[in-house]
């Protein structure tokens, strides 16, 4: 009786371990989906192909700085102007941090320092 | 304390085994996930690509029964003879070497929403435990219309070289006839581009004579100032644009076109049929009762239907009134691929989903012009909404617009299927 209330026991700690892996495992970063908006122009991940600008590598600072210039200032000629009046000064600031640090940020939003490795996994399948 | 930590933990465990039930099943939770994807089009590729790329711990099937995507997107460039069909013809093995996608080359035929399985024609059954259907449109009949006849060109492929034969066959001084069909329709600029690019191809053959643009709609539906501009300066010795007309009926024995003010008689006929959903949205029971709904109603939180649980539409069938586009197809497909991420995590989806359109149009065979809009969940009316000052044509057709259409082309294609 014992034996098979620890199985049990045992087998509810193995699931919600399960759970638990597989929710931190698919728990996506802040800006992610903001910035996968900006790649039917620029590229999966910011990697553009053909002669439109790459996204990928660039600083925060500088992606989060054009694009609120542009949306200060809409030239009508510039097709990137409107894409950049449609988002808030705090998206911008997200999408601009998720490619300058190559995805990897938390789910707050906070860069994740280069030096760590645990979150390897992830940053391979942004590099694919 | 042992007891008391014991309690806890057979408490959790049954609030676990209870979530079970709802929203995920057991499954679900103790093996991989399964997405099911219907119609490798620019929506249903991306969704598979995204889905893998984000989580390849889900496992994603499409099922399309052709062995390539011939895109719409650059179609009329074909048409006029600037591109081959081997430029828009797009493969789908990236899908399944680099994203680890299964293909399953068959037609999907049956849904079971209850049982939550997929039959194809080849008689396999595809279990699921969400199902996405990206089906594209399915075309309204006409009577005397035969498509194989009088080509609509509105699914690229066959139909496009029909077409492009269709415009060389016109006789020199003779009349090409063009129909728009009611919004919302797939490509709104899509049909005034098609007209522009007739014209300019009958004058610089010298054989103009005229192009008849039928519209459905009681104006030009996107880039009005473009494409009046377009037909009243630069074609205005070729085309006739005439609104509110709608096609009947169609006699091609003798060639002849019946509309609301009447009977055209015309040398070649492009018809562009009133659309819907692809037929498998009808035939999943997602349009409801009223046989007058045409898309299919879903949340664009996650685009599940909102009459059947855990079945998903993106793309044109979907009916939250975003515009029907690749460009669109891909950008909801996005959303819907992180929704499902979260889903299969227990989390709710992104609860303010940005979507953004942005589409080229070429003018004449060197310029080009654009149009934009970029959308954002409006939570008080539940729906997409397009964010102030986005919507926007260009001022004028330019060089440079043109340059820019195959680097947005290029991009598009290989950010949806590659």
């Amino acid at each position: 009786m014992m034996k098979s209330h620890r199985k049990y026991l045992a087998g509810a700690g193995a699931l919600a371990l399960l759970l638990a892996a597989a929710a931190a495992d698919a728990a996506p970063p802040a800006g992610r989906l903001l910035a996968a908006q900006c790649a039917q122009c620029h590229g999966t991940n910011g990697q553009a192909v053909g002669g439109m600008e790459k996204l990928a590598g660039e600083s925060e600072s500088e992606i989060y700085g054009e694009l609120i210039k542009m949306k200060a200032n809409i030239k009508p000629n510039e097709i990137m102007h409107r894409q950049a009046a449609g988002y808030t000064d705090a998206q911008i600031r997200l999408m601009a941090r998720y490619y300058a640090t190559g995805g990897k940020t938390t789910a707050t939003g906070t860069p994740t320092p280069s030096s760590n490795t645990g979150d390897s996994r992830r940053r391979k399948s942004h590099d694919d | 304390m042992f007891s008391h930590n014991r309690r806890k933990l057979l408490q959790a465990s049954g609030v676990l085994l209870a979530a079970g039930a709802f929203p995920l099943s057991l499954r679900a939770q103790l093996a991989a996930p399964r997405v099911v994807v219907i119609g490798g089009g620019f929506a249903g590729a991306t969704l598979a690509k995204y889905v893998r790329m984000w989580n390849p711990k889900i496992q994603v099937t499409l099922i399309e029964p052709n062995p390539t995507h011939v895109s719409c997107i650059l179609s009329n460039l074909v048409m006029t003879g600037a591109m081959a069909m081997t430029d828009i013809t797009i493969r789908y093995d990236n899908l399944r070497t680099k994203y680890g996608v299964t293909i399953v080359a068959d037609r999907a035929i049956g849904i079971d929403p209850v049982n939550r399985k997929v039959s194809t024609q080849n008689g396999t059954v595809i279990p699921y435990d969400k199902l996405v259907l990206a089906p594209g449109i399915d075309f309204d009949a006409i009577p005397g219309l035969d498509p194989a006849v009088v080509p609509h060109a509105w699914q690229a492929g066959p139909q496009t070289l029909a077409l492009k034969g269709l415009v060389q066959s016109v006789p020199a001084g003779g009349t090409f006839l063009m129909s728009i069909p009611k919004a919302p329709y797939r490509c709104p600029p899509g049909p005034y581009e098609r007209a522009c690019l007739v014209a300019d191809t009958l004058l610089r053959n010298r054989r103009a004579g005229k192009v008849i643009v039928l519209d459905a709609n009681t104006d030009v539906v996107a880039e009005p100032h473009t494409f009046h501009t377009a037909f009243q300066t630069t074609y205005a010795s070729v085309i006739e644009y005439h609104p509110s007309t709608t096609v009947d009926s169609v006699d091609w024995a003798n060639k002849t076109i019946n509309t609301n003010w009447g009977p055209i008689r015309v040398d070649a006929a492009n018809i562009i049929p009133g659309q819907r959903a692809g037929k498998v949205v009808a035939s999943a029971g997602l349009l409801g009762r009223d046989p007058a709904t045409r898309w299919a109603s879903v949340n664009p939180l996650n685009y599940e239907s909102t009459l059947v649980p855990n079945v998903h539409v993106i793309g044109d069938s979907q009916g939250t009134g975003q515009p029907k586009s690749g460009h669109m197809a891909n950008s909801e497909a996005k959303v819907c691929a992180d929704a499902l991420i979260r889903y299969f995590a227990g989390e709710a989806p992104d609860p303010a989903p940005m979507t953004n359109s942005a589409c080229y149009s070429p003018i004449t065979a060197k310029t080009a012009s654009w149009l934009t809009v970029v959308f954002g969940y409006d939570a008080a009316t539940g729906l997409m909404k397009p964010v102030p000052n986005t919507l926007a044509e260009a001022p004028s057709p330019s060089s440079e617009h043109y340059k820019d259409m195959f680097g947005w082309a290029k991009n598009l294609f290989a950010d949806s299927f590659s």
